[in-house]
C-alpha cells in the first residue's frame, strides 16, 4: 500500500486556498472602540430556546449553534476547523487530536491517523483521549437507539458501519485500533470528502465510562464530558462511581441555559491558536424568550452577544445610528433560503409550472421583508457559492433579475398543461383551485409570506396561504402523504462545507428516509416501491405517466463524490445545473447571511465559517466578568 | 296578553287645567324605549358612530375600488427602505400611512373593521342561541336539567378565557387541517368558534335567571292554562319579554369580542396576517418596535379599536337605560 500522506495534505492546502479566494466575511474585525485583544471575562449571550433536535447528545444533535459549543469549546475529535471565518480558511478541516493529516492509501479506502499525546478529558474522567474514545463515537453512530442523523455519512461508507447495531458495543469491522494513539479506517467505497466528515461532532471523543450510561437518543447531552478547552460548570461535581449516581451537571439546564467554564485539564500545548485561542474564560448562554428584551438587554450592555435578526426598531439603530457602527456582523452562512415545490402535487408535477414561478418570484422584495440586502445575496441557484464557487454562474432564470419577471412566467406557464387556454395563467380547475402554500406564522416571514403571494398569484391564483410555527411547518413538510405543494418554511445549510455535504439529505433519495421524515421535501429521486409505501402510489404513476422518468440526482452525486478533489466542484456545478433546469424542486431567493449583534464590550469579533456562529473560542470580551459570577 | 305591562303609564290621563281634553295616546313598549333612547344623547352618538362603521365595514371594498384602488395586501415595497421600515407616513398618496412591506394602512384599516365587525356579530350570535337556548330550558324546566347547565356555566365561567383561547388556537394549529377532524379550521373560522364557545355562559346565565322570574308570572299561568307546550311558552311567551336584557348583553359582549379577537390577532393566534384585523396590524407595529418610527401603523387601528368599543359600550349603556330604567347603572 503505497502511502499519500503528501497528497492528501495538499488536498488540504488546495482546499484552504480556495475557500480564502472565495471569503466574503465581514468577520474576524475588532467590533470594539479598543480593538484590543483581552484575555479573560465571560461571553454573555441570551437565547429564546436552545431548540436542540437530540438533547445536546453530540450523537445525533443537529443543530449548528451546538455544533459551534462542542468544535469549538467542549469536544475534540480527529479533524476540525479554525473556527474562522471562510477568507481565513474556516470551513477547510485541519487536525485537531489527529497529529497531521492521515495516511491514505492509493485507492483511498484506508485512511490511517496517529493521535497526539497529552489530550485530556476533563473532570471527573480524568484521563488521556485515546484511539478508542474515538472509536466509541463512531460505535455510538452505528447504534440504531441513539439515532445518528447524518449517520449515512458514514454507514455504507466505512466497512462495517450499518447505523442498525443493536448494541453500542457492536464492534465496526472497518474501524481499528492497534494501540492508543493510532486509529485506521477502511472504507467500501472511495469518498472524496472523507476528512470533512470526521470534523463533525458525532466522530469525536467520548469516554465509555459515562457515555455507556446513555443508550437512548438525546440522553448523554446533559451529562458531557468535555475534551476540549472548556466544559460545563460544575462537571467536576459529576459522580461517575455508576450509572445512578450520576446527575445532570449544573451548568446545563435546558429550560435556563449554561454556563461554561475553563476545563482544567485542558493543555493549550496539544492544540493551536489557529485553532482555539481561547481568550474568554467562559461563556454563559441564557434562556430569554422575549426577543425584544435580548435586544434592549444588549444595547444596554448586559449581554454581549445576541444572534438572529434584530426587531425592526433595533436595526434601524444599528443601520443609521453611528453609535451602533459595528454592533451588527452579517457573515456568509453557507446556507441557501428557498420556496419548496413538490414535484408530485398538482400543479406542480408539471415542470413549466415550476419553472414559472422560478420567474414570477419576487427575491428581492422578500429579502427586503427578511430585513434587506445585509441578509445576504439574491441566490440564482441552489448551493451558496461559500460551498460551491461555481453556482454564481448558474443562473438558468435570469430573465428574473430579482424583482419577477410576470411577464416571462406568464410565456413559461402557457406551456403547462395546467393552463387550459395558453393565457399564461394556472387555470385547471381540479389542480389550481385552493393550492396550499405553507409559510411560518413567527417574524419575519408573515411579511415575506405576503412578498411571496403577491408575486406569484398572477400565474397562481388559486395560491392559499397558510402559516403555521416553525416546528409544524417542518413536520408537515416530512409527512410525505399530505404532498403540501408549495412552501415557504425550509432553509437548507451544509452540514460540512463540501457540496456533498449541502445536497445530500436535501437531494438525494436517502433524504426521503421515511414517510414521514424526509428532508428532501420536493422529493426529488422518489423511487415507486417507496411511493407506494407511503401512500402516494397514485401521484407517483400520474407523474411517470405525464412527464416520464422521476428526476433524481443519485448517480450523479455518487459520480462527484467519488472524483479527485480537484474534480469535484465542477461535477456538482454539473449537478446543480441539473437541479435548477430540470428537476427544478426549489426557487432558491437568497444565499443566507447569518446575524450576530454584539454589544462593544466584545472586544475582537471573530466568526466560524463552519457552526455559522460567532467564534466563542476565538473571540474576546473586554467585561472582566468570571463565569462563575454571571450565572 | 303576551307583553308584561310597563311600570310607565301607557297612556297620557292628564287633563288640562283649562279644561281641554288632549288626545290620549297610547304607546307600545318599544315606543316608549325609542322615547327614552332619543334623550340620551350620548347613546345617540354611539349608535350613530357604530352604523357608521357597520356601513364602512360594508362598503369597504367598494370605496376603496373607487377612491383608492389598492386592496388591502395590495404592497408598494418602494414605500419602505432598504430595510423594510415604512417611509411614507399619512399623506394624499396613503391616507393612513403604510406599513413595512407598503400596504396602505387607511385600507387595512377599513377592512379591519370587516373582520373585527364579522368575527364579534357572528361570534356573539351564536353565543346568543347557545345561551339563550340553554339559559330558558334550565330555567323553565329547573331539576336536573338546571343543575347540570347551571355547573356547566360554572366550569366554562372558571376556565381562564385567554389562555383556553391561545392554547386552542396553538392545538388547532398544530395541523394545517385544523382540529375536531377538519370541523375547525384555524383563522376566522376558530375565533369564531372560541368566542361562541366562551361567551354562551354569560348569556346563558342571565336567561336563567329572568327565565326563573317570568316563569311564575301570570301571563305564563295563563298560557299554561290555555294548554300551551312547553317549548311555546318559552318561545312565544317567555322570550319575547326578556327580549330587552338580551339586546343589552348582546351589545355589551359585542365590544368585549372585538378585544378579544384583537387580543388573539395581537397575539399572533388569531386571524392570519393575510386577513386584516385591528389585532394583527397593532401587532405587526409593535414587532421591533416600529411604532416609534411609523406611529400611524398603530395609532390609526388601535384608535379604530378604541372608538369602536367605546361606541359599542356606550350604546349598550344607553339601550340598558332606556329599556330597563328602573336598573341602577
Amino acid at each position: 500500500m503505497k502511502r499519500r500522506t503528501i497528497v492528501a495534505l495538499s488536498s488540504l492546502v488546495v482546499l484552504a486556498l480556495v475557500a480564502a479566494a472565495c471569503g466574503g466575511s465581514t468577520s474576524s474585525a475588532p467590533s470594539g472602540a479598543s480593538g484590543t485583544v483581552t484575555k479573560g471575562g465571560t461571553i454573555r449571550e441570551e437565547l429564546q430556546e436552545f431548540g436542540w433536535t437530540s438533547g445536546f447528545d453530540p450523537t445525533g444533535e443537529y443543530l449548528g449553534t451546538a455544533w459551534a459549543l462542542y468544535d469549538q469549546m467542549l469536544m475534540r475529535g480527529l479533524m476540525t476547523y479554525t473556527h474562522r471565518g471562510a477568507e481565513a480558511g474556516g470551513d477547510t478541516p485541519v487536525p485537531d487530536i489527529a497529529t497531521g493529516p492521515p495516511t491514505v492509501s492509493e485507492d483511498n479506502l484506508t485512511y490511517e491517523f496517529e493521535l497526539k499525546t497529552g489530550v485530556m478529558f476533563g473532570p471527573p474522567v480524568d484521563r488521556e483521549v485515546t484511539s478508542k474514545d474515538i472509536k466509541y463515537a463512531f460505535q455510538r453512530i452505528n447504534t440504531a437507539s441513539l439515532s445518528a442523523l447524518y449517520g449515512n455519512y458514514y454507514c455504507g461508507v466505512i466497512t462495517g458501519m450499518t447505523c442498525d447495531a443493536k448494541k453500542v458495543e457492536t464492534d465496526i469491522e472497518g474501524i481499528e485500533t492497534p494501540d492508543d494513539t493510532h486509529i485506521t479506517f477502511r472504507l467500501d467505497q472511495p469518498v472524496g470528502d472523507f476528512l470533512y466528515r470526521l470534523t463533525m461532532p458525532a466522530t469525536k471523543a467520548i469516554p465509555e465510562e459515562v457515555a455507556k450510561c446513555f443508550t437512548q437518543a438525546g440522553d448523554y447531552g446533559p451529562f458531557l464530558i468535555s475534551s476540549s478547552a472548556y466544559m460545563f460548570m460544575g462537571s467536576e461535581d459529576l459522580d461517575i462511581t455508576s450509572c445512578d449516581t450520576m446527575k445532570p451537571i449544573s451548568g446545563y439546564d435546558v429550560q435556563k441555559g449554561m454556563t461554561l467554564v475553563r476545563n482544567p485539564n485542558y493543555d493549550p500545548a496539544t492544540d493551536s491558536t489557529e485553532i482555539r485561542e481561547a481568550n474568554v474564560d467562559g461563556l454563559q448562554q441564557a434562556i430569554n424568550t422575549n426577543y425584544d428584551d435580548i435586544f434592549q438587554r444588549l444595547l444596554d450592555g448586559e449581554i454581549d452577544v445576541a444572534g438572529g435578526t434584530p426587531p425592526k426598531g433595533v436595526l434601524l439603530k444599528f443601520e443609521t445610528d453611528p453609535t451602533y457602527e459595528g454592533w451588527l456582523h452579517a457573515d456568509p452562512g453557507d446556507r441557501t433560503w428557498y420556496i419548496t415545490m413538490n414535484l408530485f402535487a398538482a400543479p406542480f408535477d408539471d415542470v413549466h409550472v415550476r419553472k414559472a414561478v422560478n420567474l414570477a418570484f419576487n427575491k428581492e422584495g422578500v429579502r427586503k421583508a427578511y430585513g434587506g440586502d445585509k441578509r445576504g445575496e439574491i441566490a440564482t441557484s441552489v448551493e451558496p457559492p461559500t460551498v460551491l464557487p461555481e453556482s454564481v454562474d448558474i443562473n438558468p432564470y435570469a430573465a428574473n433579475t430579482g424583482a419577477g419577471n410576470v411577464e416571462a412566467a406568464m410565456e413559461e406557464m402557457k406551456q403547462s398543461r395546467y393552463d387550459l387556454d395558453k393565457n399564461g395563467i394556472c387555470d385547471d380547475g381540479g389542480a389550481c383551485d385552493d393550492i396550499l402554500f405553507l409559510g411560518r406564522n413567527i417574524d419575519p416571514w408573515p411579511e415575506m409570506d405576503q412578498v411571496a403571494m403577491a408575486s406569484l398569484l398572477p400565474i397562481l391564483p388559486g395560491l392559499t396561504l397558510k402559516e403555521v410555527d416553525t416546528s409544524t411547518g417542518y413536520t408537515t413538510l416530512q409527512q410525505m402523504k399530505k404532498l403540501v405543494p408549495i412552501s415557504s418554511v425550509p432553509g437548507w445549510g451544509k452540514d460540512y462545507a463540501s457540496p456533498y455535504g449541502f445536497d445530500y439529505y436535501i437531494f438525494h433519495t436517502d433524504g426521503i428516509y421515511s414517510c414521514t421524515g424526509a428532508s428532501n421535501y420536493s422529493l426529488v429521486g422518489l423511487t415507486k416501491d417507496f411511493a407506494e409505501e407511503c401512500g402516494i402510489g397514485a401521484e407517483y404513476d400520474a407523474y411517470v405517466q405525464n412527464n416520464g422518468e422521476v428526476p433524481s440526482v443519485d448517480a450523479k452525486m455518487a459520480e462527484c463524490v467519488a472524483k479527485p478533489a480537484d474534480e469535484v466542484n465542477a461535477c456538482f456545478a454539473e449537478l446543480d445545473t441539473y437541479l435548477m433546469e430540470t428537476a427544478v424542486p426549489w426557487v432558491p431567493w437568497v444565499w443566507a447571511n447569518n446575524w450576530t449583534s454584539v454589544n462593544p464590550t466584545v472586544t475582537l469579533y471573530v466568526f466560524d465559517q463552519f457552526a455559522g456562529t460567532i467564534s466563542y473560542v476565538n473571540s474576546a470580551v473586554d467585561n472582566g466578568l468570571a463565569p462563575e459570577n454571571v450565572a | 296578553m303576551s307583553q308584561v305591562r310597563s311600570a310607565e303609564p301607557e297612556v297620557d290621563t292628564l287633563a288640562p287645567l283649562d279644561g281641554d281634553l288632549r288626545r290620549v295616546e297610547g304607546r307600545t313598549p318599544w315606543q316608549l324605549f325609542w322615547i327614552r333612547f332619543k334623550r340620551d344623547h350620548v347613546a345617540v352618538g354611539a349608535g350613530v358612530v357604530v352604523a357608521l362603521l357597520v356601513f364602512f365595514a360594508l362598503v369597504a371594498p367598494l370605496f376603496v375600488s373607487i377612491f383608492v384602488h389598492r386592496g388591502p395586501n395590495a404592497l408598494d415595497q418602494n414605500l419602505t427602505d432598504s430595510i423594510g421600515i415604512p417611509i411614507l407616513g399619512p399623506s394624499k398618496t396613503a391616507w393612513f400611512g403604510v406599513d413595512g412591506i407598503g400596504r396602505d394602512v387607511f385600507v387595512r384599516t377599513m377592512y379591519g373593521a370587516r373582520t373585527s365587525l364579522m368575527v364579534s356579530f357572528i361570534g356573539t350570535g351564536l353565543s346568543l342561541i347557545i345561551g339563550i337556548v340553554l339559559g330558558l330550558l334550565a330555567g323553565f324546566r329547573g331539576g336536573k336539567i338546571d343543575t347540570f347547565i347551571s355547573r356547566t356555566i360554572d366550569i366554562v365561567l372558571s376556565l381562564p378565557l385567554l389562555l383556553m383561547a391561545i392554547g386552542l388556537s396553538v392545538a388547532c394549529g398544530a395541523s394545517i387541517e385544523g382540529c375536531a377532524g377538519g370541523l375547525i379550521k384555524t383563522g376566522v373560522p376558530l375565533v369564531i368558534f372560541i368566542i361562541a364557545l366562551f361567551g354562551w355562559p354569560y348569556v346563558a346565565r342571565i336567561v336563567r335567571g329572568q327565565t326563573l322570574s317570568l316563569r311564575e308570572r301570570e301571563f305564563v299561568e295563563a298560557a299554561r292554562a290555555t294548554g300551551f307546550g312547553t317549548w311555546h311558552i318559552m318561545l312565544r311567551e317567555i322570550f319575547p319579554n326578556m327580549l330587552a336584557s338580551i339586546i343589552v348583553v348582546a351589545t355589551l359582549l359585542i365590544p368585549q369580542n372585538i378585544l378579544f379577537e384583537a387580543a388573539l390577532s395581537y397575539l399572533s393566534v388569531g386571524i392570519p396576517p393575510d386577513t386584516p384585523s385591528w389585532g394583527g396590524m397593532i401587532n405587526d407595529a409593535t414587532e421591533g418596535s416600529l411604532y416609534f418610527v411609523a406611529w400611524w401603523m398603530l395609532i390609526f387601528p388601535a384608535g379604530f379599536l378604541v372608538i369602536t368599543t367605546l361606541a359599542f359600550n356606550l350604546l349598550g349603556d344607553g339601550l340598558r337605560d332606556a329599556l330597563d330604567p328602573r336598573s341602577q347603572r
